[in-house]
């Protein structure tokens, strides 16, 4: 089930919130509507937070995190992460990751078996990924992008990437990650795939202006709706070819 | 390029002949200068009009060529476009209008030239005037006669305006057919266009679009006007855009056939128009829509009738399907039907392009191979496949936040909506969430900072102290010996401290005495010697003075051994009777001088004598001298003492107000 949603009139809600499978952030805004989006969708399933990072709103490109935990900047302060970890489950390991590239949503694509990273993380920060999230890390780009956070969204069941990666880098990037990767835009032909979407293993969200076409690739990819991602090539083929040539 | 009409929808409006003149005449008379005079040099005068004659032709220039830049150019537009607007507004119309305001642009920047060079010999402001006025009476003139021009370009603009937006490069299904065949019928079924629909030919003028939404696709559905069967010369504006339409649109054509003939038009009839307009199908997908079927299905109809639509299916790109606007059968098949057509009608010719290649990867779906033996199975809660959907028509449904801070923004006594962020939080006791917490600073609060057994220690350590106290521990060792070097030290100091004080003092003396009064003389001690001595200096005799001293210190002395004789025979005598009465002896002893003094000074006055304290005449002759001067200044200033403050008028008004010529300044 994909929903279409906005953060104060920004479809970028991939930036103002993060969605795993345990749980939920969404950035502190001036009205709850935002909130209210996850709310309707995931109440009584997983925990959905209001939070900030370092004092700021972008909290889905400030941290990493999947399952097993959250990583978030050194720049968060410490009532925020008594916040963090007051709200999540027990089962959540919160670590502070002191790393340069501090905007950890942008550097880190993870589900919960494996991330990407950008190649010119540190080597504490990758040991620190790998122990916190329980994955096995790949320093690896996106269609030649290093923010790999940035230009896709995975689950444990499928991945959308940046609309420009080739082919042979989309079934490498697959056997990486095992799981199926389809190449795709959100937001009405947006490439910031991370910005513009958030999605775990039952539900996705996207920013408002993605259009149908985009949607029912998200839900076909990330197996949203019980179909498999062969119906990207199958029943969407001739959309997608019309839609996008 | 422009390729919809969409962006030809921001055509200024286009004033009539008589408001653009009053517009470009106001605009000079507000924005050029508008003050001159005859005696100016001529020059100036010139300039002042050949300013206004130019900045009226400049005005006029800048406004129709707007309008020239503005009105699009029909071979640059797409073609469905250029020969919609053909068809519309008769291309040669157009052209000669937009020629014609050209022209005129031209021939007024002419009559510019000409006048601004007559002005050059303007020779007085009378002229130089009549020719202005001239200059911008025939400007005005050539504008007036572009009357129809304008009022046509006006026109055409309304029209623009409001035509529908049809993007032409973009999904299209074009509906076509006779009149009252029900082609609007089937657009306002399949979307929500919501076009006329009557019981008439020609309800549908002109074109129509609606939108619809197939396969995750944005369809655009285009009914045009019904098209009779006759050559293209003798067709009307209206017929000409179903034309227009079905000749340029790179379209799905559904062509609507009534076998009921209750349109008024025979099978055979519709049947011949469909082979008329047949070349506009070309590399089209045509769908042969048998429209009515609530009334007589195509296995229903005559044989002869059959034959004539069979002429149409002899052609095997033609698909048939049937359907009824009335009764909505089969109409999502049409739809369905003709959208598959063209979908792969326009996949099939993208394929062929090189664009394709740009899609390929987004058509694929990578699929991992396996590199190990790790199961990575999905993490999907058991929550997730028993909640139930949230329904906002719900009347049970749970209350979202965003519910609750509407309803507090509805009601402001409720007071202003706050998020609790704590509502949430995961705690061991619930009831620990809304306390107050110590503020953290760099990780740590004050709670890290508490010892648990800090009580303990504290009194194992006063215990300690006081066993050390009751040893004895603390008591000596409180007079240490200074060494030598410190006494040293200190001894050093104190010096410098009382060498300080000393210094102070010096210096604090110097200033009391300066500012401390002095004794008065009646009271300072003086010796009988210096008072004496100070007399006769002044001329004085001081026998009389000397006389009395001595016997003052005899009658002293007397009382003093009077007083030692009696302290010798009963020892004690009060000393006060003997003090009273040297007293009283002393102001008798004074009288007798005053008088004497006063009767010599008496007597000297009668022979010309010296007045008090002037003993001789050269001290008398100093002291009128001395007084002399110091009454020069007053007596000068005319003043009547030394209290006398008054400032004449120095600047008296009657002499300074008024005319006066030079010279008279003078005071009467």
């Amino acid at each position: 089930m994909a929903v279409r949603c906005q953060f104060e009139n920004s479809t970028d809600i991939g930036v103002f919130s993060k969605l795993t499978n345990s749980y939920c952030l969404t950035a502190l805004a001036s009205s709850t509507n935002f909130y209210s989006a996850f709310e309707a969708e995931l109440a009584d399933v997983i925990p959905i937070v209001h939070t900030t990072i370092a004092g700021t709103r972008i909290v889905g490109r400030l941290t990493a995190g999947n399952r097993h935990g959250l990583l978030v900047p050194s720049t968060t302060t410490d009532q925020e992460l008594q916040h963090l970890r007051n709200s999540l489950p027990p089962s959540v390991a919160i670590q502070r990751v002191e790393e340069r590239l501090s905007a950890l949503g942008n550097v880190i694509a993870c589900n919960d078996y494996v991330a990407l990273v950008h190649p010119d993380i540190d080597r504490e920060t990758e040991e620190i990924i790998a122990d916190t999230l329980k994955v096995e890390v790949f320093r690896q780009t996106i269609a030649s992008n290093v923010l790999v956070g940035s230009y896709c969204a995975l689950s444990n069941q499928g991945g959308l990437v940046h609309p420009k990666t080739t082919r042979s880098e989309l079934d490498e990037l697959s056997s990486l990650l095992q799981v199926p990767l389809v190449a795709g835009t959100v937001n009405r032909g947006s490439e910031v795939i991370g910005a513009g979407m958030v999605v775990n293993d039952w539900c996705a969200f996207t920013g408002l202006d993605t259009t149908a076409t985009e949607v029912s690739v998200i839900e076909a990819t990330f197996r949203l709706q019980g179909q498999t991602s062969a119906a990207v090539i199958n029943e969407m083929r001739d959309s997608l070819i019309d839609h996008y040539a | 390029m422009a390729s919809t009409i969409h962006s030809l929808s921001g055509i200024a409006p286009v004033p009539t002949s008589s408001e653009f003149i009053d517009v470009v005449l106001n605009s000079t008379m507000r924005k050029t200068p508008t003050v001159i005079h005859k005696n100016f040099k001529i020059s100036r005068i010139r300039n002042f009009y050949m300013r206004k004659v130019k900045f009226t032709q400049d005005t006029f220039d800048e406004k129709i060529g707007r309008i020239l830049t503005e009105f699009p150019i029909l071979d640059n537009l797409h073609p469905f476009l250029s020969s919609l607007l053909n068809v519309l507004y008769d291309k040669n119309h157009y052209k000669l209008a937009l020629g014609q305001i050209s022209t005129a642009r031209h021939l007024i920047s002419q009559v510019a030239k000409d006048y601004v060079r007559l002005l050059k010999f303007g020779d007085s402001l009378y002229r130089c005037k009549q020719l202005k006025k001239a200059a911008l009476g025939r400007m005005a003139t050539i504008m007036r006669r572009q009357k129809d021009p304008l009022a046509y370009l006006e026109q055409v603009r309304q029209h623009i305006s409001r035509l529908p937006s049809i993007d032409p490069n973009t999904r299209t299904l074009i509906i076509c057919g006779y009149p009252n065949v029900g082609k609007s019928s089937f657009v306002n079924k399949v979307t929500r266009a919501d076009v006329d629909v009557q019981p008439y030919a020609f309800t549908t003028k002109s074109l129509f679009v609606g939108h619809m939404d197939y396969k995750y696709l944005r369809w655009q559905v285009v009914d045009t006007p019904g098209v009779l069967d006759h050559p293209l010369e003798e067709m009307n504006t209206i017929e000409m855009q179903s034309i227009t339409a079905l000749a340029h649109l790179r379209a799905a054509v559904l062509y609507f056939m009534d076998l009921s003939e209750q349109c008024g038009y025979t099978i055979e009839a519709q049947c011949k128009l469909f082979h008329s307009i047949k070349p506009l199908f070309a590399n089209k997908p045509v769908v042969l829509v048998i429209n009515k079927i609530d009334i007589v299905r195509l296995e229903d109809i005559s044989p002869e009738n059959r034959a004539f639509v069979d002429t149409i299916l002899e052609d095997k790109t033609v698909t048939v399907v049937q359907a009824s606007t009335y009764s909505e059968d089969g109409v999502m098949d049409v739809r369905n039907k003709s959208c598959e057509l063209l979908l792969a009608h326009r996949v099939e010719q993208k394929l062929r392009g090189h664009r394709i290649e740009s899609v390929a990867n987004k058509i694929h779906v990578a699929m991992p191979q396996k590199r190990d033996d790790v199961e990575r199975t999905p993490f999907i809660p058991d929550a997730v496949k028993t909640r139930v959907k949230y329904d906002p028509e719900d009347p049970n449904r749970r209350k979202l936040e965003k519910e609750k801070e509407q309803e507090i923004g509805l009601n402001p006594w409720l007071g202003i909506y706050t998020q609790d962020l704590r509502r949430d939080w995961q705690l061991a006791d619930d009831s620990w969430k809304y306390d107050i917490q110590p503020e953290i600073v760099n990780g740590k609060n004050v709670a890290d900072f508490i010892d648990p057994d800090i009580a303990e220690k504290l009194e194992a350590l006063e215990r300690e102290e006081e066993q050390l106290e009751a040893q004895g521990f603390y008591a000596s060792e409180e007079e240490e010996m200074l060494d030598s070097e410190e006494e040293e030290f200190l001894d050093a100091a104190s010096q410098i401290r009382k060498k300080k004080a000393v210094l102070k003092k010096m210096s604090q003396d110097k200033n009391t005495l300066q500012n401390r009064p002095l004794i008065p003389r009646k009271k300072r001690h003086v010796t009988l010697s210096e008072f004496t001595h100070g007399m006769r200096e002044h001329g004085h005799d001081p026998a009389v003075l000397e006389k009395r001293a001595s016997r003052l210190v005899e009658a002293k002395k007397a009382a003093w051994e009077a007083a030692e004789a009696e302290r010798g025979s009963d020892g004690g005598a009060s000393d006060g009777g003997m003090d009273v009465d040297g007293d009283e002896a002393m102001e008798e002893e004074e009288e007798a001088p005053k008088g004497r003094r006063a009767l010599r000074a008496a007597a000297r006055s009668g022979k010309g004598a010296l007045p008090a304290g002037i003993t001789t005449s050269e001290q008398l002759d100093k002291a009128h001298t001395l007084r002399m001067f110091a009454q020069r200044e007053p007596n000068r200033l005319a003043k009547a003492s030394e209290s006398d403050r008054h400032v004449p008028i120095t600047r008296p008004k009657w002499m300074l107000a008024g005319k006066r010529k030079a010279g008279k300044t003078q005071r009467r």
